[in-house]
């Protein structure tokens, strides 16, 4: 009996070695897209390049095929763990050389609207670059920012903020 | 960084002013415990009687008979109040306002202005206008007195702002006591960001108008508009330069949002900033036009900061450290910068660029007070100021008087810009 508790405890121990080690490995520099060096973006920064011709007025948008990606306060990276929202983004795409994305950007409401409306454009410029270098042609992406104006979640609490800081994809044809 | 501002020629520096940054905690436990005693904000805000040195006036000998004179010095008794440099007296005070206002077909104003100190007549004036002009008048005389006694006045001044009550986000203008509104825009869109030209006869805005987010020019005389930049990506900012001829916006379209310079009548814009990582926003021209001063979180903190460049680039200067965020700058033309800090919640803060040095002019009151504009008296800044979620514009007085409301306007209101004169 005695022996088994000490190798239950043994295990537990490993687990949450293994657990707490991963923790930290995501908060080190550079994870994530936007911020740091793009791993698997060639070199490509956001901010180069330009963007290519807004779609016709009168294209046909779908909202809602794809899932939002989640950002932190005050930053425009894309967290490791949204990162397969956007990779579902691209598979969709290359399905079809026609259309493409309207990857919009939005903020929580604190801040000043004119800070917020930069802010959500550089949110939708991440997930643009990361479009990007999964192969999906350039212009194809367009880029729009709400800013703090079209919150989906109206409470004043974090659990609200959180909603509403991402970016959402709107497809054209 | 150093707290004397009594060194800076700008009288805005030269007198104890309500909340330095040093003296927050102090004005705050005194704001909680005034508070405490009193019921609503509105009475919070106007029961406190600052420190701003006023020169009594009696006003009991001008007699306005009828609706539209009484109208007419009751604006501007309001006005003279509002300036912040007089006090109502009894007769025999510094200063004595004598005249009739009369209405017969037309408003007839006979207003004369009589310092005790100086025993001389500083104004003497008749004044005849439509008899719906009384609101306009009145600030118009209130103005003239303020130029007698040799200040700078504010009320023939316009803001116009963002206002809810429609349902959408349109823009509204209205006089410096937030009376005579009217809705500018119908776009059943979201208008953001409104700035008045120099010459206080157009506005420029960020509408999704059309979808996206494109800097427009309304012409208030004619109602027309003009798209001003409608560039792929985001198009925001539509400051127009001192002389008019420029306009400085903030765009995405080479890929981020930096900061350009482009000709008000067309032709290509000219990039100033080149970040390719920060979110840039917000431009204000400087007085004489040379540089700019803007928000970015171009720095490691990734949090917004000031920073001014030249109107023709180069290196950008950062401006502000303290405050988790700086944002929403306002250059005025008394040469001090009004913008909004994060200190616990927003409160506005003027910095003179030259030195760096910064206070704060908001009460810390708990509310947020946001997106300053300097007022044409160099003296006031109309902001606005939320608390429980609803948002309204106030007047903050650098000199220390207590803020006050635009208390007749009902709904949600934001962003106001005010005209330069």
């Amino acid at each position: 009996m005695h022996s088994k508790r000490w190798m239950t405890w043994l295990a537990v121990g490993l687990v949450a070695a293994v657990v707490v080690g991963s923790g930290c490995k995501k908060k080190t520099a550079g994870s994530g897209l936007g911020e740091g060096d793009i791993g698997g973006l060639k070199g490509l920064n956001i901010g180069e390049g330009g963007l290519g011709t807004r779609p016709d007025l009168n294209a046909t948008e779908i909202a809602g095929q794809f899932a939002a990606v989640y950002f932190d306060y005050d930053s425009a990276q894309v967290r490791d763990t949204e990162r397969a929202k956007v990779e579902a983004v691209a598979a969709g795409l290359k399905k079809s050389t026609s259309g493409g994305v309207i990857v919009e950007g939005h903020c929580d409401e604190r801040g000043s609207a004119e800070y917020n409306l930069s802010l959500g454009e550089r949110r939708a410029m991440a997930v643009r670059a990361y479009l990007q270098s999964l192969g999906v042609d350039a212009a194809r992406i367009q880029t729009k920012s709400f800013g703090k104006e079209k919150p989906v979640a109206l409470g004043h609490d974090e659990e609200s903020w959180g909603k509403n800081r991402r970016a959402e994809f709107v497809l054209f044809k | 960084m150093r707290e004397n501002f009594q060194s800076l020629e700008n009288p805005v520096f030269g007198f104890p002013m309500l909340g330095t940054l040093k003296g927050l905690m102090t004005r705050k436990i005194l704001l909680m415990v005034l508070a405490l005693g009193l019921c609503g904000a509105q009475a919070q805000v106007r029961v406190v009687k600052g420190g701003a040195t006023k020169a009594g006036i009696d006003w009991s000998r001008l007699v306005a008979s009828g609706a539209a004179p009484s109208e007419f010095k009751r604006v501007l008794e309001d006005d003279l109040i509002r300036s912040g440099w007089f006090t109502p007296a009894a007769p025999g005070a510094e200063f004595s306002l004598v005249g009739t206002a009369q209405e017969s077909g037309q408003l007839t104003a006979q207003i004369q202005l009589f310092s005790a100190s100086q025993q001389r007549w500083l104004l003497s004036k008749q004044y005849t206008v439509a008899g719906t002009a009384a609101r306009s008048l009145a600030h118009r005389v209130a103005d003239d007195i303020l130029a007698a006694i040799g200040r700078k006045g504010m009320f023939s001044g316009r803001i116009v702002m963002v206002g809810t009550r429609s349902g959408a986000k349109e823009l509204y203008v209205c006089d410096m006591d937030g009376g005579n509104l009217q809705q500018i825009t119908s776009d059943r869109s979201i208008c953001l960001a409104p700035r008045w030209s120099p010459d206080g006869q157009r506005i420029t805005y960020t509408s999704y108008l059309k979808r996206w987010p494109d800097v427009y020019l309304i012409d208030l005389a004619s109602r027309s508009r003009r798209v001003l930049a409608s560039y792929s990506g985001l198009n925001s900012g539509g400051a127009i330069s001192p002389d008019g001829s420029l306009v400085a916006l903030a765009l995405s379209k080479d890929g981020s949002p930096n900061l350009y310079v482009r000709g008000l009548g067309g032709g290509a814009p000219v990039r100033l900033t080149t970040e390719t990582r920060a979110a840039i926003a917000s431009p204000s021209w400087s007085p004489d036009g040379s540089h700019i001063v803007y928000t970015s979180d171009q720095a490691s903190t990734a949090h917004p900061q000031l920073y001014m460049i030249s109107r023709s680039g180069g290196a950008p200067k950062r401006l502000t450290t303290r405050g988790s965020q700086n944002v929403a700058p306002n250059w005025g033309a008394n040469g001090l910068i009004a913008y909004a800090s994060l200190l616990g919640k927003f409160q506005i803060c003027v910095l003179d660029p030259n030195t760096l040095d910064s206070k704060m002019v908001s009460p810390g009151d708990g509310a947020s007070y946001e997106d300053p504009c300097w007022a044409p008296d160099g003296r006031h800044i109309v902001c606005s100021r939320t608390q429980n979620y609803r948002s309204t514009i106030y007047l903050l007085d650098t000199l220390g008087d207590p803020p006050v409301a635009f208390a007749q306007l009902s709904g949600d209101w934001y962003s106001p810009s005010v005209t330069a004169k």
